[in-house]
């Protein structure tokens, strides 16, 4: 059976619509999202009222988070500090538009969603606000699957669909010191676990314009990258006629990577 | 002059051991740098004595570098040191008796000095801290994970990380390893092997059990302060 993952959808109401339409021509219904369902983008609420009336089961995302507890993330998270006070900028702007149920609703996402071998995660298991990007520390991300106790890790926030697979892995140890023996060694077998980073629906930021979501067959065990296009002058008027950063439609209309990451993708927030 | 790394943790208040770790290094040959790992304080004694005297080491003393370990956190928590958070954790597992003691057993005086202790301390290609690099309070043994273990070295972007948190003495070396990574994206796919470079976990144990480290052959020696000092002495080899 065919499941549906997104994420990211970012308050753009036109991508997410095209997105679903997508899903439901090819008649999955089994759909899970990410969570980020706000921030950059001009509808907030309108997006959060689609996902809840579809009743998608949905994780807490960052932007989720922030909006409902305040900030959190530390300056690491912008490439500049004009990227900060955009960010800044549209938190604040997402949490005067935001109804009190709709907050209430943001408020009450879980962390993680599991379903039998699959966890679904924002960032990582460790954190909404951690990286996990396609090309980092191989055993780092097998570690972030693995201690989640999941086979497949589903995750958004780097904007980057992509699929990973870690296989034949495995790590030799010895013991010095050891009591009563002096040495003691052994190699340790690691398991085959995968990363699907689903992209972003309604921030796109893989070098195209396109709105971005995985598909995953468990029976077969595998997962599809899928692009969709939507109406992005759709959005990107609503994004000036809502006073955000022009720069926000700039960035969905030319489609390039100008993404508000951290250049340490290993961090992890603490504040 | 062989340098050589002493690493303590898990004092708890009790100076006699410090003054006897002290009296064991002055008789041990090398060039010695006194690493406290956290732990200073815990809720069974007054801790002032010992704080006191870390901060104002004796003349003829080795200089004591000090991080903050658990019970540390705990006291800083539950000061208010850390927002609006509470030493919850410890409240719930001990009881609110163990956590008036530890008030008790700290001097407010010291909670400034407390607050201004590092996490850790990143010497050469080795990190020294209490519990791991993702959290003061997690245990790394010899059961942990090895992968577990190579994420929180990889974290701190070191070769060596010397841990007190579980008190155990152990060093365990991860030799050799290889994980194959296939990355499909819109680009098209991509493999990778990665392969483990050699690295160490090294507990160092705590109270009167500590570790002696000598810099430039890599090895370890598990001692216990006060015992078998002649012996010891002679050489670096196991007792």
């Amino acid at each position: 059976m065919n499941q549906a993952v997104i994420s990211c959808l970012h308050a753009n109401l036109p991508a997410v619509e095209a997105v679903l339409k997508d899903i439901e021509l090819q008649g999955i219904t089994n759909i899970t999202c990410l969570g980020d369902l706000v921030g950059y983008g001009p509808q907030p609420n309108e997006v959060i009222e689609l996902i809840r009336d579809k009743k998608i089961p949905t994780c807490q995302g960052c932007w989720d988070e922030d909006v409902v507890d305040g900030l959190d993330a530390c300056d690491c998270s912008y490439p500049s500090q004009l990227a900060e006070k955009r960010g800044h900028f549209a938190h604040q702007w997402t949490t005067d538009k935001l109804t009190k149920e709709n907050k209430d609703y943001l408020a009450n996402l879980p962390y993680s969603i599991r379903k039998d071998k699959c966890l679904f995660v924002h960032g990582s298991p460790n954190s909404q606000h951690e990286y996990l990007l396609p090309d980092m520390d191989a055993f780092a991300a097998l570690e972030r699957v693995e201690n989640a106790r999941a086979e497949i890790l589903f995750c958004g926030h780097t904007h980057q669909p992509y699929i990973r697979e870690l296989a034949d892995g495995s790590i030799a140890v010895k013991i010095k010191n050891a009591v009563p023996k002096d040495t003691q060694e052994k190699e340790i077998q690691l398991p085959m676990r995968r990363i699907v980073n689903a992209g972003s629906v309604g921030e796109p930021r893989h070098g195209g314009t396109k709105a971005t979501y995985v598909v995953h067959n468990d029976v077969t065990n595998k997962v599809k990258i899928r692009e969709v296009e939507y109406d992005i002058e759709l959005t990107c008027k609503a994004i000036i006629d809502a006073g955000l950063p022009p720069i926000f439609a700039w960035r969905l209309k030319n489609g390039f990577e100008f993404a508000e990451q951290a250049e340490d993708a290993s961090h992890v927030c603490e504040r | 002059m062989i340098e050589r790394w002493a690493l303590v943790s898990g004092l708890k208040g009790d100076l006699d051991t410090y003054e006897l770790i002290q009296k064991d290094l002055k008789k041990t040959p090398g060039n010695i740098t006194l690493f406290v790992l956290g732990d200073m304080i815990g809720p069974e004694k007054n801790c002032n004595r010992l704080l006191h005297r870390l901060i104002n080491p004796k003349s003829n003393d080795l200089q004591p570098w000090c991080i903050y370990g658990w019970w540390e956190e705990q006291i800083l928590l539950e000061s208010g040191y850390r927002g609006d958070q509470r030493a919850e954790a410890l409240r719930i597992n001990k009881g609110e008796e163990v956590v008036k003691s530890l008030n008790n057993a700290v001097d407010k005086s010291f909670l400034d000095w407390i607050a201004a202790l590092q996490f850790g301390f990143v010497e050469l290609d080795c990190g020294l801290i209490h519990g791991s690099s993702k959290d003061v309070g997690e245990n790394l043994t010899l059961d942990t994970p090895p992968l577990t273990l190579l994420d929180r070295l990889t974290r701190l972007q070191v070769n060596r990380l010397f841990t007190a948190r579980s008190k155990q003495q152990f060093h365990l070396e991860l030799t050799e390893g290889i994980v194959n990574s296939e990355v499909e994206d819109l680009n098209g796919n991509r493999k990778k092997e990665q392969k483990v470079p050699q690295k160490a976990v090294i507990g160092i144990g705590a109270g009167k059990n500590y570790t002696l480290y000598d810099v430039g052959t890599d090895n370890t020696q598990f001692v216990q302060a006060g015992y078998k000092t002649e012996k010891r002495i002679k050489g670096f080899g196991r007792l």
